[in-house]
């Protein structure tokens, strides 16, 4: 039998208010979310919305030729299935489990029945608002930084999604999430392993340094966690 | 990039209005202003909240991000298809990305209380919002998936396709300066994919501006990303669609 995280390891759900958190409670059902799960697929209905506690989702477009890369990601911060509320029921990406751990899920119908709730609705948008940010900024990222930048700014947002300072990450899985060629990926840590910020060794990558990590990635990252506070302020894990 | 056409004013020439359910546009009907949007103007700066939420019919929005250095990328454009000011409904206030006028022409503007008042309504009007801006994260996905892969000069038919769809005309000007900046690329880069788009007799490109002529071989030209988001358009907001299909 596994432990199962304290569900307010999420902060969404650690900020739903009292009597919503009173509601929502009976109704979560703890699951385990392995590497490498498909939360839903392209073009599919969802059944649930994800709560990730110790997990950390990917949100991928995967192309005709079958390369894919990362819109965003989703993590103890956020929820994955936001088009069960926006309408729609579907989206053209694909939700993946990118690091694996542990989770809450809540029925699509729940949901939509908590979506008419005025602070549910708020909340989700709010975190909605938050999501966009992230994708804008994967695209101007995507535009304008190189490989090493991108590097850093993905580490340290899957890093602010995890407990401790350390990914379990096959170099394979950033190429393909980042959406470039292994080399390249090899390439970058290398020098930010020659460099003091890391240490990769048989898929585990710790982070040594994390201003030093910070310092080297490009604003991209802190635009998307300054927007993140300021809509979605950090509420202690009760 | 400038569209030459008659405009007769109604304000469901702009799609979202237009698919209103009937209740909500009655409600908004007159509290609608029409107002004309110059070229460069900027409907809401970055990290401010807005004052209107705007409903384009005949310009065309650019929503960019600039970076600490100056440069600027188009994460997304809205126009007769959409909104300007989500945040307002989204919550939040403000958004990181500044909202500029690129095509000009006219717009509907909602003042920002009547938006709040809606939200907190509920019910039809806002789901039919938020379908917009479902819509809206596939096109700035598509557009963060388009940056990695693509050429510059699929990103360039992709970006006068859109362009296209949203204006009330067959005819779209853009000048290789705009598109540089809109696709956040060099302006030699654009003048080289220009050039080949016009050796292929799709556009004609002169003293600086590219015109569409022929619009079937621009879509063969661009990538998947122009479709994805456009059906994802055409799926979540099926009123009075065609989008210049």
């Amino acid at each position: 039998m596994s432990v199962f995280d304290n569900p307010k390891k999420n902060q969404l759900l650690a900020s739903l208010p009292a009597e919503e958190w009173q509601r929502w409670r009976p109704l979560l059902e703890p699951v385990d979310m392995p590497l490498g799960q498909i939360l839903y697929e392209s073009g599919s209905v969802l059944s649930h919305v994800y709560f990730p506690t110790s997990s950390i989702v990917s949100l991928l477009y995967v192309m005709e030729d079958g390369a894919s890369a990362e819109i965003a990601v989703a993590g103890n911060e956020g929820l994955v299935g936001i088009s069960l509320f926006m309408g729609g029921e579907t989206t053209p990406s694909r939700a993946v489990v990118q690091s694996a751990g542990r989770g809450y899920r809540l029925p699509a119908k729940t949901i939509k029945e908590e979506f008419t709730r005025t602070p549910v609705l708020h909340l989700l948008l709010r975190y909605t608002q938050a999501l966009i940010t992230q994708m804008s900024q994967t695209a101007v990222c995507n535009r304008h930084h190189t490989l090493d930048q991108q590097l850093c700014r993905w580490l340290l947002l899957s890093l602010d999604r995890l407990d401790g300072n350390e990914l379990l990450m096959t170099q394979e899985l950033i190429a393909n999430m980042l959406g470039v060629r292994r080399e390249g990926v090899t390439e970058a840590a290398l020098q930010l392993q020659t460099s003091g910020l890391i240490r990769y060794a048989r898929g585990r990558i710790s982070v040594l340094d994390r201003p030093a990590l910070e310092s080297r990635s490009c604003e991209c990252y802190s635009v998307v966690k300054k927007e993140y506070d300021r809509l979605l302020p950090r509420f202690t894990t009760s | 990039m400038y569209a030459a056409h008659r405009y007769d004013g109604d304000p469901r020439d702009n799609q979202l209005l237009a698919s209103l359910p009937e209740s909500g546009w009655e409600r908004w009907r007159p509290l609608l202003e029409p107002v004309d949007l110059k070229l460069g103007q900027v409907l809401c700066e970055a990290h401010s909240s807005p004052a209107h939420l705007f409903f384009p019919t005949t310009a065309i929005i650019s929503l960019m991000y600039r970076m600490r250095d100056g440069s600027t990328s188009e994460i997304g454009i809205v126009g007769k298809d959409g909104a300007v000011g989500i945040a307002l409904f989204m919550g939040g206030d403000a958004t990181h990305s500044q909202a500029v006028v690129q095509s000009p022409g006219k717009a509907y503007r909602l003042h920002a209380h009547s938006v709040i008042s809606e939200v907190s309504r509920g019910g039809e009007v806002l789901h039919t919002l938020l379908r917009y801006t479902q819509a809206l994260i596939a096109q700035v996905a598509q557009t963060a998936v388009c940056n990695r892969y693509h050429s510059i000069d699929q990103q360039l038919s992709r970006r006068l396709l859109m362009g296209l769809d949203r204006l009330q005309s067959d005819e779209l000007l853009m000048t290789q300066e705009l598109a540089a900046n809109l696709l956040g690329v060099r302006r030699e880069g654009v003048t080289a994919a220009a050039t080949k788009l016009q050796l292929a007799g799709v556009i004609r490109y002169s003293r600086g501006h590219i015109s569409v002529l022929d619009r079937n071989r621009l879509e063969q030209r661009t990538c998947e990303c122009y479709s994805v988001a456009k059906k994802e358009y055409e799926r979540l907001l099926p009123k009075r669609m065609p989008l210049a299909a």
